[in-house]
């Protein structure tokens, strides 16, 4: 075979379809991607550092600052953690709460990544109709924390907040607006012959190569591995919750996964509003000393927090592993490679639904 | 004033071409940022284009507080936005670092500190009808008679 | 066929739809009432609890100042408050208001539980005296506590004497991180041990 020219294509730091600066190094052979690197650090602050030495209401803002998408996940497995190592009860109605804001926070991102996805591959339309639904559900996230994107909802013991019985009636009809809405883009996704042509057999991670590279969340799902933090939780045990699974292994299952999660978020959403135990949402509880590890199910896969401390509920170590660190070398050791246009570089990375932020606090 | 001044200034202020970049932001501000183009707030029906190139921008959007790799790239990205130009920042973290500045930790705040900021919007993100509103009521100040000035 | 291409024609050359399409702007969209803005003066009178200032989770994001009448009012400084909310429920005079924080507090009956305690790390305390006469409660008891932080008054949370910083009546604190602010090399620390809890009816 005759040598065409090797180029090393970097993309990044600042390109139109990244919202955060990352750079991806791949060596090419015309259009084909031999390989390829991830370079991180742009936006690295130090936020385990910083939380150190501070009680539970300062370290909860900084941990719902590690990410912006994801706020209301970080924040939950931070505090329930503490709840776990100091032995603090939790009310049976704000583990429900927990769960529907947990849930709305999860439908947003979900479909900001879709959105993102439809972008890049210049289906404006689609992205459009997104974001726009998108809105709906940050209303409803503001309706009932009072702010559309670092929600402060979760505190030891409980919720800040209860829902009113107004509120949850209009919670329950955006829902049926949302749920419309998003069959009907599912629909022009699954159907559009266009997009099929930059999602399918595009981007392959093999289950084996899923479970080599301990990839998570929808990344993992979308090759047929099950692995769902959600099946460890007590409150998503009581719902019967069942993880959504596919294994055409590409980008177009990725993208489906997440569609499908927003309807199963929709379905789970719906159950807590009916189960929900009348009560009190807040049991107080004082943070102590203790050590725990817990994990949970953001929207990009598991994270965990491991913590310790002190006698004043002061933390003394903390320790965070965030979803995307996996995805992304899932992404630049196995989905790149083989790609067969560059066009495909920034949607296969987009479609791993890759946080920088998260990734380096 | 001349009148092709005249024009100048009444095309540009249809026409406002925005970049962001994020220095070391949590993410929230960029989303915020990204809200603004959906159909509910729709930025463009006011001549606000967003498309992440530095090279066709006239308004750079910095959203972040500033991290170590940040301190000579933002710099010379600044530098390749041809003027008129004007530079907003978007939430706390650039004013004065929001949570993370604290002691030890990686971030060098405020951005004004190294290129010359024309607006900042506080608030930890800021409402989309809030960065809306700042750029629509700061460009055309900014760019107002901008060859004339010059001279 | 050629029907509706005639129809979107003669729509499209209407003078309205034209002026529309060119000229039309929505106008900007207004915070809904639920939404947690910066926190408000609601008009009570502030009593220099500072509790505001212990809960706040931003630095340098609110201030207890005294006001040219005399009064004690809380200053929320734009650009360092996050709009959380904490100082707007922490409050036990209903000082400041956000959004429908207040009306949603005093429905659900919840507030917060807080206690304070002072520690000293003697191996890094120079003794500069600092945080003693940073502390407004402090300022409060002994307005002539000078920079020494040598106080003759036995009524001050703390003073440095022969040498020494040492607490007097640490339950007088309020917990508000001056002091923690204040110290050079982070020796004087206050835990804040703060509970969430709500009334049962």
């Amino acid at each position: 075979m005759k040598k065409t020219v090797d180029v090393s294509l970097p993309i990044g730091p600042v390109h139109p379809v990244f919202k955060e600066p990352a750079r991806i190094k791949c060596e090419t052979m015309g259009e084909k991607v031999l390989s390829a690197e991830v370079e991180l650090g742009y936006v690295k602050k130090g936020i385990e550092r910083i939380m150190r030495d501070r009680p539970w209401q300062e370290v909860m803002f900084l941990a719902e600052r590690i990410c912006g998408i994801c706020s209301v996940i970080h924040n939950m497995v931070f505090i329930e953690a503490v709840e776990k190592a100091c032995d603090i009860a939790l009310a049976p109605r704000a583990a429900y709460l927990r769960v529907i804001v947990n849930e709305l926070d999860r439908m947003q991102s979900h479909i900001l990544a879709n959105y993102s996805y439809c972008y890049t591959i210049e289906h404006e339309t689609l992205a459009m109709y997104l974001l726009n639904i998108r809105e709906t559900v940050m209303d409803q996230l503001e309706l009932l924390t009072g702010a559309r994107v670092t929600c402060a909802y979760i505190i030891p013991g409980g919720v800040r907040f209860d829902i009113k019985p107004a509120d949850a009636e209009k919670l329950k009809l955006a829902l049926l607006k949302i749920e419309s809405d998003i069959r009907r883009f599912m629909g022009m996704f699954e159907n559009g012959r266009m997009i099929a042509l930059r999602s399918k057999e595009v981007g392959i991670l093999t289950p084996e190569e899923a479970r080599i590279a301990h990839a998570v969340g929808p990344t993992a799902r979308a090759s047929g591995v099950r692995l769902d933090e959600r099946l460890n939780h007590a409150t998503y045990k009581l719902l019967n919750f069942e993880p959504v699974l596919r294994d055409e292994c590409d980008n177009y299952a990725r993208i489906m996964v997440r569609f499908q999660e927003v309807l199963q978020s929709i379905a789970l959403i719906r159950k807590c509003l009916n189960e929900m135990p009348a009560g009190l949402i807040r049991s107080g509880g004082e943070v102590g000393a203790g050590s725990y590890s817990w994990k949970g199910e953001a929207p990009r896969g598991e994270l965990t927090y491991d913590l310790k401390t002190d006698e004043y509920g002061r933390i003394l170590d903390i320790a965070i592993m965030t979803p995307s660190i996996m995805n992304i070398e899932a992404c630049g050791h196995y989905m790149l490679k083989g790609i067969d246009s560059a066009a495909d570089i920034t949607s296969t990375f987009i479609s791993s639904d890759p946080c920088i932020a998260c990734n380096e606090r | 004033m001349s009148i092709i001044q005249k024009l100048k200034n009444k095309v540009r202020s249809r026409s406002i071409h925005v970049s962001y970049v994020n220095v070391g932001s949590c993410n929230g501000c960029d989303i915020e940022i990204l809200a603004c183009l959906s159909p509910r707030y729709d930025l463009e029906q006011y001549g606000i284009y967003v498309h992440n190139n530095p090279r066709e921008a006239d308004i750079l959007l910095i959203t972040g507080a500033l991290c170590e790799q940040w301190d000579d790239k933002l710099v010379s990205l600044w530098e390749k936005i041809p003027e008129p130009k004007a530079a907003i920042t978007i939430g706390n973290c650039p004013v004065s670092g929001c949570v993370f500045n604290r002691r030890g930790s990686y971030v060098n705040p405020p951005v004004s500190k190294h290129i010359p900021v024309a607006a900042s919007i506080p608030g930890c993100p800021p409402r989309p009808s809030e960065i809306v509103s700042t750029i629509l009521s700061l460009a055309p100040e900014v760019f107002k008679d901008f060859e004339e000035k010059k001279r | 066929m050629s029907s509706s291409i005639i129809y979107y024609i003669r729509e499209f050359c209407r003078p309205e739809w034209l002026k529309k399409f060119f000229f039309a702007k929505t106008p900007l969209l207004e915070a809904p009432a639920h939404f947690r803005d910066y926190p408000q003066l609601t008009g009570n009178e502030c009593t220099h609890e500072l509790r505001c200032m212990m809960i706040c989770p931003s630095p340098g994001a609110i201030e207890v100042l005294k006001m040219d009448d005399g009064t004690w009012a809380p200053v929320i400084y734009k650009g360092h408050c996050i709009r959380c909310g904490l100082c707007v429920e922490a409050c036990p005079d209903n000082v400041l208001r956000s959004g429908d924080l207040l009306e949603r507090n005093k429905y659900e009956k919840t507030y917060f539980l807080a206690s304070y305690f002072l520690h000293v790390d003697d191996a890094k305390c120079m003794k500069c005296g600092n945080c003693a006469v940073a502390c407004p409660i402090n300022k409060e008891i002994d307005p002539r506590l000078g920079s020494s932080a040598a106080s003759s008054n036995d009524d001050v949370i703390m003073r440095v004497k022969d040498g020494r910083l040492t607490f007097l009546h640490p339950e007088k604190c309020t917990g508000c991180k001056t002091c923690e602010k204040t110290c050079p090399n982070g020796a004087i620390t206050v835990a804040r041990v703060v509970e969430g809890v709500q009334d049962e009816d």
